[in-house]
């Protein structure tokens, strides 16, 4: 069982994994209440990439990465789920914007 | 002995062989069957799901792409030149009870809104950050931040 540290090296390699063989991708998430622990599991059965944590922080991370594999698996591995990532940018972007061009 | 109960029954009755297997299983292990619903009543489910193993127990939830045919029936639809309509399969169980729905494109934002909003609300048992940590944090962010916000500009 390989853990992964970095919560954007387990998100960028969970996905090339899913675009590798969507077939037999799955995306498992485990919640103990009990010791306040989250484990994400992402594996091809042949390949298993794992995250563990206890901060609630990483629970936010965890709601975006569920947006970004049901997008993929819904709309297909070639989605763009820039879109994803990208509308909270696009969000925040205006604003600014806004800001500076009426000054 | 139960087994071998149950299989006296196969010979006298006609009971299928797989459902001997299943019976066995179950009282065997206590698991019942997976329940296949629709995506509201799931979220219900995961909801009640998540109240009770709040003492003790885990809960699991995997999602899978899944168009939910026969390898069969895709390779069939492969030939026939019809495209497969891909839905995501998402399980989820307390070690005893295992529930199911499949989510299509159309209502997976729904679903993913209504998911996201079950998982905040009942995952409440994981550590905030510390202060000091927070310090640090803030201070290493807004250093990230600076950098970050010129190339974008």
């Amino acid at each position: 069982m390989v853990y992964i540290t970095s919560w954007d090296e387990f998100v960028e390699r969970s996905v090339q994994l899913f675009r590798a063989d969507p077939e037999s991708t799955r995306y498992c998430v485990k919640y103990r209440h009990c010791e306040g622990k989250l484990v994400l599991k992402v594996t091809d059965n042949r390949e298993c990439l794992k995250f563990k944590t206890d901060q609630a922080q990483d629970a936010k991370k965890m709601e975006k990465l569920n947006n970004i594999f049901f997008t993929l698996m819904a709309r297909g591995p070639d989605a763009d789920i820039s879109d994803v990532a990208g509308k909270e940018q696009a969000e925040a972007q205006p604003t600014k914007k806004g800001r500076g061009r009426k000054q | 002995m139960l087994v071998y109960g149950l299989l006296r029954c196969y010979h006298g009755s006609r009971i299928s062989c797989c459902d001997v297997v299943k019976l066995a299983n179950i009282l065997r292990t206590g698991k019942t069957e997976k329940v296949h619903l629709q995506p509201d009543p799931f979220l219900n489910e995961l909801t009640s799901m998540f109240e009770k193993s709040t003492e003790t127990g885990s809960v699991w939830v995997t999602l899978k792409r899944s168009s939910l045919k026969s390898k069969v029936q895709r390779n069939k639809m492969k030939t026939a030149g019809s495209p497969i309509e891909y839905r995501c399969l998402v399980r989820a169980t307390d070690g005893k009870k295992t529930i199911a729905t499949s989510v299509g494109m159309k209502d997976h934002q729904r679903f993913q809104a209504s998911y996201a909003t079950i998982l905040k609300a009942h995952m409440t048992a994981l550590k905030k950050r510390e202060r000091k940590d927070k310090k640090k944090a803030v201070e290493t962010d807004k250093k990230e931040g600076d950098s970050k916000k010129k190339p974008k500009v």
